[in-house]
């Protein structure tokens, strides 16, 4: 026997197989996969299950730390009232991964850097916690209406969808029953009447003040909808319990009968997936090609770490993505990484708020039932719409006990007289939200601020104006028909706001489009300028409508899925 | 259900094994698990001044008044305010002078200024559960704090279910009918 060269030959089979072996390592190790996900929330989630369905792996990484339910249950309880309409406030967040705190005006401009006559109104609320914002949403699931998707060739404003309602149609039935949405099977009380599926569960029952603010609405030829919830109704759904009318879905339902993305992490890594939590992600390399090789984050002892993979996707939020492509700036995308168009952070959409406080003789109630379970919707449709935006209008159901409660003793009462005062000011008073349609405008923008957080990153910076279209329809339009709504429900006393505010459904700074000039991302969420780069969720939304987005977003999460699956499976 | 019964929080973060700071030395403000024992001061000066809190506590509110609360609150208010123990002996006396069994009787003799002050801190403390109402304040109650019972006929606690899956109804009682709590 030649010992040399069976010596060669066995060298040469181990430096084969080890290669095999450091190949195979490569895919299930910590720091790669075959899709990377930046973000644990509800478009996260939604793609990490249907990747991970369809044989693929995945990691991801969330900013924030992962917490117990019953964590944010307790530091809800042990809020003083007067903090308990601040739902950040039971998430504290880590000196790594920021977010808006609306306790104080002061503590509010610390994170969010905002300018232009409505800054106010771009307070956006999120917390950066594994799961996300759908920890503290109030769980409203509206899909845009065929005419929201076609502003352009209808109203000759804003743009065109460049798909029809038809095409997300399914992908809206999808989203329902993959996070259970429950809501009526009679079509006049649907939103829009235009489904292939029922819902997954049957409408939640109003609570005596949605009866009375329904009743009221119809007598001005207007319907208040029972509102489609991701909210378990009468059965449990996906593990997780029906409703029991624990009224505090915001800031957390303390037994997850509503939906957060929170209840997906465990399924996710029982299917494989890995997560890493308290990975801020900081910047996006591209190589050679500008395809996307590498995320960089920093962990909360500021050590940076290099994530591989084949397909990567940013699902950060509709302000924390935007942020994440501008940071990542180099020498092939010197605006930023997919930003070829301009459009990176442009656009930035919401539903600008205002709010009627009403004084009423007769009791309405509320605190019965989910806080929010139902909406005008109908007054976000009509003609008026290529001269100013549409309203839906919302009876809010959050228990008013403590507001009675505290007005009743600042006003120093004592035994009989108080409890009774207290209970008047409870069941006699009540809010009614309007939130309002709002075009995208390239002037609404976001960029990075010259402030720096704790990691050293830059904060994000937005200029945001909610346009004549928006100060117009509440002038002439939903201001005084929520006067008419109040008068109806036999209101002694109205105060409207007149500041618009923030509603938390933060779209448009990565918009979508078929034109690549004019667009960041194409039909699939694929960002125009690189081929393994998706940004599904709110940001891709061409056009808000009036309606809560998460629905779309999740929609647009599931047909982003879909692509992202048959890219990777083909290498 | 009882405090320690509920939730998923683990024992040791239930409000009721709170530990009070009473001077230099530690109560334990809590209780063996599954029971509700109302706290036992291991001093009896602290014990008189919590059950002169309690006494007087009891004519300002005319309602059910939980003792653990009580001691907490009795403790955080003597040392938030050092002229509180005399106040405590002032106001029961003015009661104890018009015979009042409810705060009606005597709320009227007591004089404006620091005595009517504390008057309105002691009823408003047992009703919002809290001395201070603002960021960082310590919590001394929720689902006990009183605000809630005049409307807990109809409205939940929030976190607190109504009763079972989709357990509840568009009726609701007339205004004037005012729980019993």
């Amino acid at each position: 026997m030649d010992v040399g060269g069976s010596a060669a030959q066995f060298y040469a089979y181990l430096l084969i197989r080890l290669g095999f072996e450091e190949r195979a390592s490569l895919m299930t190790n910590e720091d790669s996969a075959d899709v990377v996900i930046v973000g644990t929330g509800i478009v996260g989630c939604l793609i990490a299950q249907q990747i991970l369905d369809a044989g693929l792996s995945v990691l991801m990484l969330e900013a924030g730390p992962r917490v117990d339910r019953w964590r944010i249950v307790e530091n809800f309880r042990n809020l003083p009232p007067a903090l308990r309409l601040h739902f950040d406030a039971p998430y504290p967040p880590k000196a790594w991964a920021p977010h808006m705190e609306s306790y104080t005006d002061a503590a509010a401009a610390e994170y969010l850097q905002l300018e232009g006559p409505n800054a106010r109104a771009y307070r956006q609320g999120y917390v950066r916690y594994a799961g996300g914002a759908t920890w503290h949403w109030a769980g409203i699931c509206w899909r845009l209406t065929p005419q929201d998707m076609r502003l352009k060739s209808l109203y000759g404003v804003a743009r065109d969808w460049d798909f029809d309602y038809d095409t997300l149609e399914p992908y809206y039935t999808r989203a329902e029953y993959a996070i259970g949405v429950c809501g009526p099977s009679d079509s006049s009380l649907q939103w829009p009447p235009r489904r292939s599926k029922p819902y997954p569960m049957g409408p939640l029952p109003f609570g005596p003040g949605e009866q009375r603010f329904t009743e009221a609405a119809a007598r001005l030829g207007l319907k208040n909808l029972p509102s489609a919830q991701a909210r378990n109704s009468r059965i449990a759904y996906d593990g997780r319990p029906p409703c029991c009318g624990n009224n505090n879905c915001i800031p957390v339902c303390p037994i997850a009968a509503k939906y957060d993305a929170a209840t997906a992490l465990p399924k996710i890594e029982a299917k494989g997936g890995r997560i890493l939590a308290n990975a801020v992600a900081y910047r996006v390399e591209t190589d050679q090609k500008n395809a996307i090789a590498a995320v960089h984050y920093f962990d909360p002892d500021k050590r940076t770490h290099r994530i591989t993979g084949k397909i990567f996707i940013l699902a950060c939020n509709g302000i924390e993505t935007p942020k994440l492509l501008l940071l990542s700036k180099d020498e092939r995308n010197p605006n930023g990484v997919a930003n070829s168009s301009d459009q990176v952070g442009r656009n930035m959409m919401d539903q600008p708020k205002l709010v009627a406080e009403l004084t009423l003789a007769e009791p309405l109630w509320t605190g019965v039932g989910p806080v929010q379970g139902s909406s005008i919707m109908q007054t976000s449709q009509g003609d008026f719409r290529s001269r100013h935006g549409g309203a839906l209008f919302r009876f809010n159901n959050l228990a008013r006990s403590a507001f009675g409660g505290v007005a009743a003793v600042r006003k120093g009462l004592v035994g009989r007289a108080l409890d009774e005062e207290i209970r008047r000011l409870s069941a006699c008073t009540a809010e009614i939200a309007i939130e309002h349609e709002l075009l995208p405008d390239p002037n609404n923008r976001l960029t990075l601020s010259s402030q720096k957080d704790w990691l050293g990153i830059n904060k994000p910076n937005i200029y945001y104006d909610v346009g004549d279209y928006v100060r117009g329809s509440a002038k002439e339009y939903s201001v005084p028909l929520v006067r008419k709504l109040a008068a109806e429900l036999g209101a002694t006393d109205v105060q409207v706001s007149t500041e618009f505010t923030n509603s938390d459904h933060i779209m448009g700074g990565t918009i979508m489009g078929a034109d690549s000039a004019a667009s960041v991302v194409d039909l699939d969420c694929r960002t125009h300028d690189h081929p393994n780069l998706f940004l599904p969720g709110g940001g891709a939304m061409t056009t808000a409508g009036c309606g809560n987005s998460t629905l779309t977003m999740a929609a647009l999460a599931l047909k982003a899925a879909d692509a992202i699956a048959g890219q990777a499976k083909r290498g | 259900m009882s405090p320690s019964d509920r939730d998923d929080a683990p024992p040791d973060f239930s409000l009721f094994r709170r530990k009070i700071v009473v001077g230099g030395g530690l109560l334990l403000g809590g209780l063996a698990a599954g029971t509700r024992i109302p706290a036992a001061p291991s001093d009896s000066a602290t014990a008189d001044f919590a059950s002169q809190f309690m006494q007087l506590s009891s004519l300002l509110i005319p309602h059910q008044l939980d003792p653990n609360v009580g001691l907490r609150l009795a403790v955080a208010l003597r040392t938030k305010d050092p002229g509180f123990t005399g106040h405590l002996a002032t106001l029961l006396d003015i009661a104890k002078k018009k015979n009042a069994r409810i705060v009606e009787e005597f709320f009227s003799d007591i004089p404006d200024g620091p005595l009517k002050d504390t008057a309105l801190l002691i009823i408003s403390a047992w009703y919002l559960g809290v001395i201070v109402d603002a960021p960082g304040a310590e919590v001394f109650a929720y689902e006990l704090a009183l605000m809630y019972q005049p409307t807990i006929d109809v409205m939940t606690i929030p976190t607190y279910a109504i009763s079972g899956p989709n357990g509840w109804t568009s009726e609701a009682p007339p205004l004037n009918s005012m729980p019993t709590f």
